[in-house]
């Protein structure tokens, strides 16, 4: 490298930096050109110019104190090489900024030209090795994602003619089938299922590993998504012998979560507990508050199986991991399910563990945040707008009465961020998906805005719906309509936080309010 | 009244085969094309009421055969796709350009032709109507 690097020196006592112009000015060739910023602020909006090579900076800043001002700057630039200048010579430090990302630590006492340029050389080089073998590494993901997808689809073909086929046995078309021919074919099919579920866990795993793994929260209630999956996993454990327990408390917060997403842990986890919970056993579902976490919920499935070795009990998350023990039960599955639930439950933001007594069971559990619409609103409320706000819902339902299908599920997510694009951030707020029924799903804005503004709003989400294509593809309709939130009985010296509460609790009752009047709707 | 007829669209020989026997099991007309230029030219010859569509095909893809269906008939015919293909971005994709539904392969038999009569059943209506 013989073009002059750059180097920028975040830095605000002005004696250090003439020490190290002095240290630099006997600096063999390429020189260092030397630039300088006295505050982080300054030298990331310098950085942001561009055209750096390196980074000396010093961590204690007029706008930035300790460790934070390296993980600021990472976090902004992680492009950029970094050397730690600072006063104190302190090993525990040292460590833990390069921990953090740094490529070196230097004390501004034991400095010397020659240290000085090696370390700012190796800094560089380092750190563009670093970006070259992560480079590599996305494009080695990349290409691996692509193969995945590929053979994955590749695959579907042979084995829905298989499907189709074993069916068309199976259901009678080609003759009558023996009860033995009848059991084998049974078989067959069971093992498509499990190739299928099998092909499922691989291309999720290539989501999870490129980061592409969706997850699509709403209010949800979580005893009823659990009492829907024990309901489908009756048979199988009927089957096997094996008892499924519930424990679902009437009273319990929604949480906010992909229902599809959690029924696929759910079901992962309690399939798992039933394979390996022989007869007579039982597989107890619960739901419960969560005692060191106050913001979510816990579920947990216990087994009374044979429980996990103290050595698998960090592992059996991990991808492609499989205990001894599971290897003997059962050849289902790839090791994938447990690793996959991690990655959903991680996603949503909660924790996934397991305990075992080995020989006595095990529990699993997994944490969901709860539902807030306090934090959603917060931004939104300011104490002038509190006596004005607007609940808009959008309503959309197939135009001839039938249920709601897979594709309208597609049509439905499009509506949903649709109206995200029709409002105004810094005065709309449109709420998570929460509402979704047999027959239709409702939206939600609240909105600050006065009545006129309101109207305005609503008149703009209408003509933007009725020009959607994929409502008009769906044979789906929306239906706008608007309510104001009762306005509150506000006393100039009420506190702010209070007034919050309130209108949030009085915005989520119109909520309750319209969705039951909806639901009432349905019954007719 | 006349069976309905519906137009496969599919380059898997077996699989094309045993959709057929399914279909007409349920009491429907089939005609079937194997790449999307004879899916096209079935379909105009045809008049099927619902095309049951590939997405990966030789000569065109599924894509193609609905957009060029779009241009030359002047009603849609409603098409449902069935693809071996990621529904994470393909079920957008095919409803934007026009398909009225989509399954991953293999689709559940029991949920494929709820989808089917759902489909017919809105086209009659539209027409009656």
């Amino acid at each position: 490298m013989l073009q002059r690097p750059t180097m920028l020196v975040i830095e605000d006592d002005l004696g250090d930096i003439d020490l190290l112009c002095g240290l630099l000015v006997n600096a063999p060739p390429p020189e260092f050109t030397l630039v300088h910023a006295d505050r982080l602020a300054t030298g990331l909006a310098r950085l942001a110019v561009g055209d750096i090579d390196v980074v000396l900076l010093d961590l204690s800043l007029p706008d930035s104190q300790g460790m934070g001002t390296l993980h600021i700057l990472q976090a902004q630039r992680p492009d950029v090489p970094v050397v730690v200048l600072t006063g104190c010579d302190d090993d525990a430090r040292a460590i833990q900024a390069v921990q953090a990302g740094a490529q070196d630590y230097l004390a501004k006492g034991s400095l010397d030209c020659h240290g000085l340029v090696r370390a700012l050389r190796y800094a560089m080089e380092r750190h563009h090795l670093q970006s070259l073998v992560e480079r590599v590494r996305q494009q080695d993901l990349a290409r691996k994602d692509a193969f995945l997808s590929h053979v994955s689809h590749k695959l579907r073909s042979p084995l829905s003619a298989i499907y189709q086929f074993v069916t068309i046995v199976l259901d009678g078309l080609a003759g009558e089938l023996r009860p033995e021919q009848h059991e084998y074919l049974e078989i067959v099919l069971r093992n498509v299922n499990q190739l299928r579920t099998m092909i499922d866990d691989l291309l999720e795993v290539t989501r999870a590993d490129t980061g592409k793994l969706t997850v699509t929260p709403r209010r949800l209630s979580l005893t009823t998504v659990v009492a829907d999956v024990l309901k489908a996993l009756h048979m199988t454990a009927a089957t096997k012998g094996v008892t499924l327990g519930a424990d679902l408390p009437g009273d319990m917060p929604r949480v906010y979560a992909d229902p599809e997403r959690v029924r696929q842990v759910l079901t992962n986890l309690i399939e798992n507990g039933i394979k390996f919970t022989p007869a007579q056993g039982t597989v107890t579902v619960r739901v419960q508050e969560c005692n060191d976490q106050p913001d979510f919920l816990c579920v947990s499935v216990q087994d009374t199986g044979c429980g996990i070795e103290p050595k698998d009990l960090e592992k059996i998350f991990e991808r492609l991991y499989q205990a001894a023990a599971s290897i003997d039960a059962s050849r289902n599955g790839l090791g994938l399910g447990l690793y996959i639930c991690k990655e959903l439950v991680v996603r949503h933001g909660g924790r996934i563990w397991v305990e075992s007594q080995y020989g006595h069971g095990a529990t699993f559990f997994f944490t969901l945040p709860i539902f807030s619409l306090t934090c959603l609103l917060v931004p939104i409320l300011i104490r002038d707008n509190l006596s004005h706000i607007v609940l808009i819902t959008v309503e959309i339902r197939p135009r001839a009465k039938r249920p709601l299908t897979g594709t309208d599920d597609a049509a439905l997510h499009e509506v949903w961020r649709l109206l995200e694009c029709c409002i105004l951030p810094d005065r709309d707020r449109r709420l998570p998906r929460l509402a979704r029924t047999k027959w239709s799903e409702t939206f939600f804005v609240v909105t600050c805005a006065d009545l006129l503004g309101a109207a305005t709003l609503v008149q703009r989400l209408q003509g933007q719906l009725a020009s959607c294509p994929v409502l008009q593809k769906t044979c789906l309709e929306p239906v706008v309509s608007w309510t104001q939130v009762e306005s509150l009985s506000l006393a100039s010296d009420t506190p702010f936080a209070q007034l919050v509460a309130e209108v949030v609790r009085s915005v989520e009752d119109t909520v309750d309010t319209t969705l039951f009047q909806r639901r009432d709707e349905e019954y007719e | 009244m006349n069976k309905p007829k519906i137009l496969v669209v599919e380059d898997d020989e077996d699989l094309l085969k045993g959709l057929r026997i399914r279909l007409q099991a349920h009491g429907y007309d089939v005609v079937v094309a194997s790449d999307g230029c004879a899916a096209v030219s079935v379909a105009c010859q045809e008049l099927p009421d619902l095309l049951l569509l590939d997405i990966g095909l030789p000569v065109g893809d599924g894509f193609q055969v609905i957009e060029q269906l779009r241009s030359l008939f002047s009603t849609d015919i409603p098409i449902i796709v069935l693809s071996g293909r990621d529904p994470e971005h393909n079920v957008a994709r095919a409803l934007r350009s026009g398909a009225q539904a989509f399954f991953q392969k293999p689709a559940d038999n029991e949920e494929l032709f709820a989808a089917i009569r759902d489909v017919l059943g809105e086209a009659t209506q539209q027409i009656s109507g």
